[in-house]
């Protein structure tokens, strides 16, 4: 062997050796320094890089109203709880080691929330596995009918923003032909297919369906195509810039004239506000868009709980606030808020026993007490009774698979972002779009 | 603790599997497939497609092609013939007298066509949305959960690893290896002296194609999900950096450059303590991984390992047949 | 048919906007022999900065300088601080691939932080849309299309008449021996880089003002099109890649309207296939780099 391999592999001795302390040290140390006794974890496990990036903050801004309400009453039996994010980077492969990491190195977590469709069916299973109670944001229809216990959804599956699209296109404002124009990615592409059906067996017409490529620098040609077809209005989900760009190409080459377009809850949002107003002006917005939106109220003692501690957050997140309205936000929070009191309830720490009472908090059991804030369940536990939450975003109704739904309203925005109510679907009115889109 | 371990290990095996075969189409070759993530992906599918039922199952909520449900080894088996299959169209488009440079970008286009066909075809492979709830090789029969399975699991694909590792070496010290090094180093007097610079070439791309539709068997069959986001085209460059930092030509090399780059930045930055508002560490991860790179490729520009020189002493004078020559190899 | 001519009339403001940037591109790569993946990174910053001037009030025409000059001492930097420190320690071409792919991960995620995620739009007004047949575009990118043409003309010039032009040319071909024969090349290379870098920037905002909305992630989009042109053109060569530029927004734009928009990208990548297949030194390349005008 020669002089130089021996430098050579001493180099590299020194190398692993430094790293591997480096790892040892990095990992041995548990957020917030505090032992596993004294703390408890809530792990926001979503893209926080990459071409969904704005995903994760806005999870994020879920957990820290949550967390705040909790310590302000005491934690939970004592237990500080705070708020951790782990960067899925977006994709499947790059999740698992993220969700493993998290598992792995915090044995204090309590709770998780996030896992969008680009990991979900990647983390799920690991935390399901990990028994950690998960409240995931990923409308995938795999997940209708889940046999994992520990997967809670508090956000229909996107079959049923679809089908909310119809319902408002047909019966609020009477259009007869849509053209359909959806991100072509994991997320977006959900829709396309119930909004198809039940569009086509309600007699409406699909003028054109556009699949468009994310982040384009512009879509002219396929935006002349879709005027061509002459339809009464767009139905559209196509995150980051896409349409922003999209949509002011359509005022462009219409002379001027925006057509009347209509998103999905996912639109409603600071990020797409900004972004679309920024392209087309926020009195076109107001104006010509109007969208789906889960059946959330903004008022009530739970929801002012929730938008006084996100505001509070701001000394943590500073744009926390601009999330007051984005319904992904308020049914996390309400998640979480759902697994403590059900930690409280069980009188432990265990989430092999208390996951199955998160349902029953939820759902509500004979003689629960209705709560909205934090400290009220603690109480009201304390005195030996049972709770239900109803916090930010109403009622919960978690099903036998914990998928968890209230109905949709239909909503466009105010000049300054938020969200206005002005019609809802009847139970009727939703029960034969569904039965039309064969969900 | 098991699964993130576990975790780590099989993904090291599958890095380590990607940069060998890198390592001999690159390295000892000097072939720069930048288009190297479409084979690995190729075997993921592949072995996909054939252990997933019908595409009617599971609610039917995917579309894709296939659904054999066949069970292992012959998926895997299969994605590493899907591997080699692919490279001679791959390689004759590119692997003619193309500067390297030019021929790293066509490779490059080729992947981003790739990524494309598939994301917008729905009905070949379930479009954006991949593939999942693939069937874990021999789930059947043992419950994939176990900790017995997952490290049975990476003992297999650690074994798998070695296995080519040594397959590897003997490509490296053989007289093709050597037709190789030569082709690379001065193709025309190589070819002057006989070589066939094209089948050669060929072969070895056959080899690391195979071996990269491997690597992405075993992938997919521990995470039991395949989608395009997980294969775009900088994931060949993560790859290709590895190999750089590792030290190219050497299959020891291409071994620490899997270890420190996919598996050693990208997990070690995810130990970076959280401060600041959300997005704010993740971004510095990404910065890290890059600095590592820039740091390590300015420190040792022939990687960690270099590949080792093979001198051979001039003959001093003729020598009788039969004798060995003075050089190393 | 009306969609294909319209497409057509898109198609030339995608070249324009492909061929200001592939320009560029391909100038670094001739000159310096670097494939700077980080080309799209410094786009993207490049129309941040003109959003910075934009968005305090100035109009997007007095910024689009802005972002030519960032982009331009970005470059210039990117070369002086990272690039050439490391050829001259001898890295070789892949390597080098390998470096400015690590330079556009810590861009992008430098920027992030800083930005945000949100996408942005510049405050500009598109103007009146003039209408040819089925053609219909809108007053600013007709000037995007005239500005294209006026910076072709201009790098025309400089490399045909002016002493910079040919001793660019010269140092493309052959360094050594340019700096045998007495050519500054290292002053040479700045200078290129500075160019090649206001091409950059220019680019970036000019793309920033057309697509109406950009965020961080966008300057990845950017890059796969100018790698495209400029090899169909003949790397290295800035006529091929204003060839290229042409041949690329057109399919684009074209195959959207006959095929469908998922696969607008696709044909002109696999054309670019083709001819590499066909004619792998690109349409126009002579052996090296920098060709003789004309």
């Amino acid at each position: 062997m020669l002089a130089s391999h021996h430098r050579v592999g001493r180099g590299v001795g020194v190398l692993f050796a430094v790293l591997t302390l480096a790892l040892a040290a990095c990992g041995s140390s548990t957020p917030g320094g505090s032992t596993a006794s004294s703390s408890l974890l809530i792990g926001v496990i979503a893209p926080f890089t990459g071409p969904d990036a704005a995903l994760g903050p806005a999870y994020f801004a879920a957990c820290l109203p949550a967390a705040r309400a909790i310590n302000n009453a005491g934690g939970v039996m004592g237990h500080k709880v705070s708020c951790q994010e782990f960067d899925t980077r977006g994709e499947p492969a790059d999740a698992v080691p993220a969700a493993q990491q998290m598992v792995a190195s915090h044995s204090n977590l309590m709770a998780v929330v996030g896992c969008t469709s680009d990991e979900a069916s990647s983390v799920v299973p690991i935390l399901d596995q990990a028994h950690i109670p998960m409240f995931c944001m990923t409308g995938q229809s795999e997940f209708n009918k889940t046999n994992f216990t520990y997967f809670h959804r508090l956000v229909p599956p996107d079959a049923f923003d679809a089908f909310a699209l119809v319902g408002s296109a047909l019966y609020h404002f009477n259009y007869k032909k849509i053209a359909l124009v959806f991100g072509n990615d994991i997320g977006s592409q959900a829709f396309v297919g119930p909004a198809m059906t039940a569009l086509q067996h309600l007699g409406a017409t699909v003028t054109i369906n556009q699949a468009i490529a994310l982040g384009q620098p512009s879509y002219r040609t396929e935006v002349t195509a879709m005027l061509a077809t002459h339809p009464d209005a767009i139905f559209t989900e196509a995150l980051g810039p896409t349409d922003a760009t999209y949509m002011a190409e359509v005022k462009q080459l219409n002379n001027g004239v925006m057509l009347p377009f209509m998103g999905t809850s996912a639109t409603i949002d600071p990020v797409w506000f900004s972004a679309v107003t920024g392209a087309i002006g926020v009195q076109t917005v107001v104006d010509k868009f109007t969208a789906v939106d889960l059946g959330v109220s903004f008022s009530g003692p739970g929801y002012t709980e929730f938008k006084t501690n996100l505001d509070a957050s701001v000394s943590q997140f500073p744009s926390a606030s601009k999330y007051s309205q984005r319904g992904a936000t308020l049914h996390l929070y309400d998640g979480i808020i759902q697994a403590a009191l059900a930690m409280d309830e069980t009188k432990s720490i265990d989430p092999t026993v208390y996951n199955t009472v998160i349902k029953d908090v939820g759902n509500g059991v004979t003689g629960a007490v209705t709560v909205n804030t934090y400290a009220a369940g603690v109480a009201a536990i304390k005195n030996g009774q049972k709770v239900r939450w109803v916090g930010a975003g109403g009622l919960t109704n978690y099903n036998q698979y914990n998928n968890s739904q209230q109905g949709y309203i239909l909503v466009r925005y105010d000049a300054t972002g938020n969200e206005i109510k002005f019609g809802a679907l009847t139970p009727t009115q939703t029960a034969t779009i569904i039965a039309a889109g064969g969900g | 603790m098991t699964y993130y371990l576990t975790t780590v290990l099989v993904y090291a095996a599958v890095d380590i599997l990607a940069c060998l075969a890198i390592s001999l189409q690159f390295g000892v070759s000097g072939i720069v497939n930048f288009s190297f993530i479409i084979f690995q992906a190729a075997g993921a599918y592949t072995a996909a497609v054939l252990s997933l039922p019908r595409d009617t199952a599971n609610g039917g909520f995917q579309t894709y092609i296939l659904g054999l449900n066949l069970s292992f080894p012959l998926p895997w088996i299969a994605a590493t013939l899907v591997g080699a299959l692919l490279a001679p169209p791959i390689g004759l488009v590119v692997l003619r007298r193309l500067r390297s440079d030019y021929q790293a970008i066509a490779m490059l286009v080729l992947s981003v066509i790739a990524s494309l066909v598939v994301t917008n075809t729905p009905a070949f492979l379930d479009g954006a949305a991949g593939l999942s709830l693939v069937p874990q090789p021999l789930s059947d029969k043992f419950n994939p959960y176990s900790d017995g399975y997952l490290w049975a699991y990476t003992a297999g694909a650690l074994v798998l690893a070695v296995v080519v590792f040594f397959i590897a070496q003997r490509i490296i010290n053989s007289p093709y290896g050597r037709s190789l090094r030569a082709l690379r180093e001065n193709e025309v007097a190589a070819k002057a002296l006989g070589k066939n610079a094209v089948a050669l070439k060929m072969t070895v791309f056959v080899v690391g194609g195979a071996i990269a539709g491997l690597s992405g068997a075993i992938l997919v069959g521990f995470i039991t999900t395949w989608a395009p986001s997980t294969w775009l085209y900088p994931e060949t460059l993560i790859l290709f950096a590895a190999v750089i930092v590792g030290g190219r030509g050497n299959n020891f090399g291409a071994v620490l450059g899997a270890l420190l780059v996919p598996v050693g930045f990208e997990e070690a930055t995810r130990y970076l303590p959280p401060f600041g508002p959300p997005g704010l560490i993740p971004a510095l991860e990404w910065v890290c991984i890059g600095g590592l790179i820039l740091g390590f490729i300015w420190f040792r520009p022939r990687g960690v390992l270099p590949e080792r020189r093979r001198v051979f002493a001039a003959r001093p004078q003729p020598v009788a047949a039969g004798e060995p020559s003075a050089g190393r190899d | 048919m009306s969609l294909i001519v319209a497409a057509f009339g898109f198609g030339l403001v995608s070249m324009s906007i492909i061929a200001i940037s592939a320009v560029g591109f391909t100038m670094q790569f001739g000159i310096t022999n670097m494939i700077n993946l980080a080309y799209g990174q410094v786009m993207i910053a490049s129309a941040y900065a003109a959003y910075a001037v934009n968005n305090a009030g100035v109009s997007i025409w007095l910024s689009l300088p802005v972002g030519a000059i960032f982009g331009a001492v970005f470059s210039f930097l990117l070369n002086r601080l990272v690039y050439a420190p490391f050829q001259r320690k001898g890295t070789n071409l892949i390597g080098m691939v390998i470096i400015s792919l690590a330079v556009s991960l810590v861009i992008a995620n430098v920027m992030l932080p800083i930005v945000g995620y949100y996408s942005v739009s510049y405050h500009q007004n598109a103007g009146t849309t003039y209408h040819l047949g089925s053609i219909a575009l809108t007053a600013e990118q007709i000037l995007i299309i005239v500005l294209a043409v006026v910076v072709m003309l201009v790098i025309y010039a400089l490399l045909r008449f002016t002493r910079l032009g040919k001793a660019m040319r010269a140092t493309a071909a052959n360094p050594t021996l340019a700096r045998n024969c007495g050519i500054p090349t290292a002053r040479v290379v700045d200078l290129a880089w500075l160019i090649t870098g206001a091409l950059c920037g220019l680019a970036g905002t000019v793309a920033g003002m057309n697509s109406d909305s950009f965020s961080v992630a966008s300057g990845s989009e950017f890059l796969i099109p100018i790698i495209a042109a400029s090899i169909l053109g003949g790397a290295g060569s800035p006529y091929g890649a204003m060839i290229g530029a042409v041949l690329i927004g057109e399919m684009t734009e074209i195959s959207a309207a006959i095929i469908s928009p998922e696969y607008k990208q696709v044909v002109a990548f696999a054309v670019l296939v083709l001819v590499m297949v066909l004619r792998p030194q690109g349409l126009l390349a002579k052996r090296g780099a920098l060709a003789a005008a004309g």
